[in-house]
């Protein structure tokens, strides 16, 4: 046996047994070495989201129960929801700052917020960029407000002071007309905007351009900044938003459809790429002859399926409502399937935002109902989402 | 210059292994428990001892390859006058390596488990025990590992002979 092993050494041409045990640690070293490097890597790529997804989880683990929306629905006041809600310490601090639904909004946008400012690297730039979500919600409430008269007061209610312009919010709500709010935004992403804006609301006099201008702005570059997957995290995040900007795309489409509208009247409503539906396939849709030419044309897509259920809804009762429902349980369903197959990336992220959403919409469905309509406990749950 | 046998010489790179490689696994482990934790603790204080505990848990792997790496010194290297076959030293790098690999996955393992226990555990504190026990699971590589690099000492002849 030590023969055959020296002649081996011999034929290596190898000087001495002590240069082959070097040469088989150095081989094994290299060997295990590359193994090491492959085991770790995949490890390593979870240990930036450890951080940011046990915060989540935290918060997930407070979101609102089944229990809780009993609880909270046979409320018999508004001021019994305040009281419910100042229980609950997420909502607490904003209950008596402000009027109920801002406090709700100004929650959310915290959420928002605290997600953008954990978010590993990678992620950072939409999760940053879906900030400016606030600022042209706040921009549309402020240019509303100014339309239909409201006090300074009455406008600061409106406003959430979370996102970039969060700092000139009080300038822009004391602005005068539409053009000194324009004025204010000089120098931002939105003004010019506005200024293409502008002209079509005062031909027309209805603020609907300026609002889809804003909200097309929003997804056209929340989809731009997740439109460059580098690995399982990103791909998961392009294909959330490319969903929320698919099925935007599809219910302007519907709705468009459905009271007769023409290529030409939807065309600058349209976020103009998507994620399964592409800039040829929006323009087909947009060019379709009613709803049943869309649900069709979606053909070959996730949400076919969907709409296809749907259409018998829609001939029967002439409301897109269904279609709507059925393309919101979509998001909420993506959301819920990247939240269980990319556990330690983005996925708790994700499937959070989405059920806290949700929460929120909730949360103002059972404030609406219970202070405008005095509505009952049972109607008010078949309304929930 | 100190001599050194080239069983010794073999012996100290298997110790280096056993503790080098166990404490990678346990390291980045721990850091994985940890930073779950941190995050944890961030939204609910009550939740520091807990953390405390789930990150410990990857610790084990490095107290293993440590004690490996001890016995492998003590036996072998810190013996004055001691000169270590080769063979020898070769059974004393099978011993390290032993604990040493089967230390870094088994840390690395229990330390994702264990963070992702943490956030089991803040979204809902009835998943503690649960999640203790998924986290002791991959525990079982590591003493695998143990075992089989005592059973090389003892039976390579390098404890004891």
């Amino acid at each position: 046996m030590v023969e055959d092993i020296s002649t081996i050494i011999t034929s290596l041409g190898l000087p001495s047994t002590e240069a082959f045990i070097a040469l088989v640690i150095v081989v094994l070293a290299i060997i295990g070495l590359i193994a090491l490097i492959s085991v770790i890597r995949p490890v390593l790529s979870m240990y930036p989201y450890t951080y940011p997804n046990a915060r989540v989880r935290a918060r997930k683990g407070r979101l609102f129960t089944d229990k809780q929306y009993t609880e909270i629905l046979e409320s018999q006041s508004i001021e019994e929801v305040k009281n419910y809600l100042r229980g609950l310490p997420e909502y607490a601090k904003y209950i008596d700052e402000y009027p109920l639904e801002k406090a709700l909004d100004t929650q959310l946008a915290e959420t928002y917020d605290l997600i953008a400012r954990i978010a590993p690297d990678n992620i950072k730039d939409p999760f940053d960029f879906l900030l400016k979500k606030w600022d042209i919600r706040n921009i549309k409430s402020i240019i509303i407000a100014k339309e239909a008269g409201l006090s300074l007061e009455e406008t600061l209610n409106l406003v959430v002071p979370f996102g970039e312009l969060s700092d000139k919010l009080n300038t822009l709500v004391d602005a005068d007309s539409i053009d000194e709010i324009l004025n204010n935004l000089e120098g931002t992403d939105y003004a010019p905007i506005l200024e293409d804006a502008i002209p079509t609301y005062r031909e027309t006099g209805i603020l609907l351009p300026i609002e889809a201008s804003l909200d097309k702005y929003l997804l056209e570059n929340l989809l731009r900044t997740a439109a460059t997957p580098e690995d399982d995290n990103t791909a998961y995040l392009h294909e959330y938003v490319g969903n929320l900007v698919d099925i935007t795309n599809i219910k302007i489409i519907l709705r468009a459809k459905a009271d007769g509208l023409k290529f030409e009247d939807i065309e600058p409503y349209i976020i103009s790429d998507g994620y399964q539906i592409r800039e040829w396939k929006l323009k087909d849709l947009m060019e379709s002859e009613d709803v049943s030419g869309v649900v069709n044309g979606l053909e070959g897509t996730d949400y076919a399926p969907l709409l296809s259920e749907s259409l018998t809804d829609y001939h029967q009762t002439g409301s897109i409502a269904s279609f709507e429902k059925a393309l919101d349980y979509h998001v909420n369903d993506t959301a819920n399937r990247i939240s269980m197959k990319n556990q330690f990336g983005i996925g708790p992220m994700i499937g959070y935002l989405n059920k806290k959403e949700k929460e929120i919409k909730n949360l103002k469905i059972i404030v609406r109902g219970k202070r405008e309509k005095d509505l009952s406990a049972s109607v008010l749950k078949e309304m929930l989402v | 210059m100190v001599e050194v046998a080239l069983g010794t010489a073999l012996a100290a790179i298997g110790a280096g292994i056993a503790i080098g490689f166990a404490g990678l696994g346990s390291g980045i482990g721990q850091g994985i428990a940890a930073a779950g934790s941190v995050g944890a603790v961030a939204e609910d204080e009550d939740m520091f001892a807990r953390g405390i505990i789930f990150t410990a848990l990857p610790e084990t792997q490095a107290i293993y390859g440590f004690l490996i790496a001890i016995l492998l010194m003590v036996f072998t290297i810190m013996v004055p006058g001691k000169e270590l076959s080769a063979t020898l030293g070769l059974v004393a790098i099978g011993a390290g390596a032993a604990i040493g690999f089967a230390g870094l996955g088994s840390g690395m393992g229990q330390g994702i488990a264990a963070s992702s226990s943490v956030g089991s555990v803040v979204e809902d504190p009835d998943m503690f025990a649960r999640g203790i026990i998924f986290t002791a699971l991959p525990e079982t590589q590591a003493i695998y590992g143990f075992l089989i690099a005592i059973l090389l000492m003892v039976f390579g002849g390098l404890l004891g002979g």
